[in-house]
């Protein structure tokens, strides 16, 4: 009964050390993303991944923010959208999207790939049930 | 109300059986048998309690020799609806019988009956007692046996077990029942299921006080009050009502409950054990026993029952309670 | 000996429920399932693709069937005397009632018995909580309509 607890907390504690914000994709505007999710004090951590037009900003939000998850999800769209209005932007805080685009980065998944997983998680994270 | 028994009716034998949780009981030695499946390899739960019924019977007739033709009548009774365990069990028996009901108090109303017939002249051997299963009647008056509800420290067990006694004539070498006492239904407005102890001592009270009044008798002119299933709390209460009339403290040591007994200290059974099956099966086997081997002259037995149905504790009713008393000597 | 005096004495006799140490047990034996829970919730985040909104219902049914199992054993409802509300409470105080019933009414056939008796404890907590629900929810959609707060 134990053990599943311990692997969940060791994967916390694994993911706590790692950077804070990761971009990912092939601009080459990091530091703009990052300054500009930097903004926001709510975000805990994040990883943005993108390709040409698309781009997935998966966010983990700070624990007692998190009652607020579909507000803040909304309100950093806005900021997204506003900030590019050329790209098809989509801003996620579940964890599941935010676990695989680290996995993306991780596996250094190859551009031209990378259209199709950002789809893929999209669809995904607009699941209800 | 007290009945003075003339001819002295004898309790010849007592057939005792209980289940397999019954082992952990410190009386489990004077069981005549302890079953080690609590269906008795029935297919229902209620089947069992029927089986466990009859065993208890053939145990007592086995004892002094006699078949199921030889018995004039039987009384008995137990805790699930209607009393099927035990009216099923008079029908495979084939014996006259009347269902009692007092609730876990059965076990004497039931011998008072069989009193009464045998100074009639009605009755030369009669079977009277009282039976519970734990899962049958647990499931009929709180949850389902495998619920995980919290019991209170004062909750009871229901203990599975039989008890059923073989009465006849007056005879020298059996234990004698010289008097017994119809206990009124007495209600001191307790109203809580879980705490049955407390609810049912005052009508132990009650009982003994009359009994003993009318009697003109004293507590230390017995060996031995046994009180059925009140519980530790309820063995508590019914002593702190006693100091409260003037009891003395010595006296109180020969004021014995068998629910508080039933399975030692074990904290697993909160305040003690009840159940029609209780009082009968410590009664039939341990009593009288300690009663032939002498060890006791005169001891008052003391069957208490809570006289409720789950229906009427979710109406909000409180729980009248009854007891039965009857007066056993030895020569 | 009066009824109110007696009752003194019963109120004088009868332990005290130890409340705090009730609390106590309950609160890490709750919590302890819900961190398992927890971790189920994770299991199939990380392995099926299920996200943190969709994650809740194949957690819910595997949280249901470890109850299942321990009912069946006998086990839960010993969790169930030593935690009180902290076995009750969770998903699994749900499962553990529907399962208790099940298996208890078992000898009365299956549509009589099962079928008739598998929400007898369970039931009013569907009942209820389909209500509260109901009352939530419309007091909700009346804050919103007179702008109160928003969705």
């Amino acid at each position: 009964m134990m053990l599943p607890l311990l692997v969940v907390l060791s994967l916390l504690n694994g993911c706590a050390e790692k950077e804070k914000f990761i971009v990912y994709g092939s601009p080459q505007n990091e530091s703009e993303v990052e300054a500009l999710i930097n903004e926001e004090d709510y975000v805990d951590r994040s990883t943005v991944i993108q390709y040409d037009g698309s781009m997935l900003v998966a966010v983990q939000i700070k624990p007692w923010e998190k009652w607020k998850k579909t507000k803040l999800e909304k309100k950093l769209q806005k900021k997204f959208e506003e900030k590019y209005p050329n790209k098809d932007v989509f801003v996620s805080a579940d964890y599941k999207i935010f676990y695989e685009a680290n996995k993306i980065k991780k596996d250094q998944i190859e551009d031209n790939k990378l259209s199709d997983k950002i789809t893929e998680l999209i669809e995904l994270a607009k699941e209800e049930t | 109300m007290v009945i003075i028994f003339q001819s002295k009716p004898s309790l010849l034998a007592g057939g005792v059986v209980a289940g397999p949780l019954e082992n952990r009981s410190i009386f489990s030695q004077y069981f005549d048998s302890v079953y080690d499946d609590e269906r008795w390899q029935m297919k229902t739960n209620e089947q069992g309690h029927r089986k466990m019924i009859e065993e208890a019977c053939e145990f007592a007739m086995k004892k002094i020799g006699v078949q199921n033709g030889d018995i004039d009548f039987m009384m008995g009774g137990d805790l699930v609806n209607q009393m099927t365990p035990t009216n099923f069990a008079a029908r495979d028996l084939e014996i006259p019988f009347i269902g009692l009901f007092s609730a876990c108090a059965t076990s004497m109303s039931s011998v008072i009956v069989a009193c009464l017939l045998t100074e009639l002249g009605a009755a030369n051997f009669s079977l009277a007692g009282a039976s519970s299963q734990h899962n049958a009647i647990e499931r009929q008056f709180r949850y389902p046996i495998n619920y995980g509800a919290q019991k209170p420290q004062t909750a009871q067990w229901t203990v599975t077990a039989a008890g059923y006694a073989l009465i006849g004539k007056h005879r020298e070498e059996f234990p004698s029942i010289e008097a017994a006492t119809i206990g009124k239904s007495v209600d001191y407005g307790m109203d809580d299921p879980f705490h049955m102890g407390a609810a049912m001592a005052p009508a132990a009270f009650q009982t003994i006080q009359s009994h003993l009044q009318q009697r003109n008798q004293k507590i230390y002119h017995y060996d031995l009050i046994l009180t059925g299933d009140l519980g530790q709390l309820g063995l508590k209460l019914l002593k702190g009502m006693l100091v409260e009339n003037g009891v003395k403290n010595e006296e109180l040591t020969l004021i014995r409950d068998a629910g508080a007994e039933f399975y030692g200290q074990d904290e697993a059974f909160q305040s003690g054990a009840s159940g029609a099956g209780c009082s009968a099966a410590v009664f039939f086997s341990y009593v009288l026993q300690q009663m032939r081997a002498g060890s006791y002259k005169r001891v008052l037995l003391v069957a208490t029952g809570a006289l409720l149905s789950p229906l009427s504790y979710q109406q909000g009713e409180t729980i009248p309670c009854t007891a039965h008393a009857i007066e056993i000597t030895m020569k | 000996m009066e009824k109110e005096q007696y009752q003194q004495l019963e109120q004088n006799v009868t332990p005290k429920p130890p409340y705090l140490k009730n609390v106590a047990k309950a609160f890490l034996v709750g919590g302890l399932i819900c961190a398992i829970g927890q971790a189920v919730s994770l299991f199939y985040i990380i392995f099926f693709n299920f996200t943190e909104a969709t994650a809740g219902n194949p957690t819910v049914a595997t949280m249901v069937f470890f109850a299942m199992i321990l009912t069946g054993l006998g086990l839960y409802k010993k969790i169930g005397q030593f935690a009180g509300a902290g076995s009750a409470v969770p998903v699994t105080g749900f499962g553990n009632a529907v399962i208790s019933a099940a298996i208890e009414h078992r000898s009365e056939g299956l549509v009589l018995g099962v079928g008739g008796n598998l929400f007898k404890l369970a039931g009013s907590v569907v009942l209820f909580g389909v209500v509260s629900a109901f009352f939530v929810a419309l007091f909700k959609y009346i804050l919103v309509t007179i702008g109160v707060v928003s969705w």
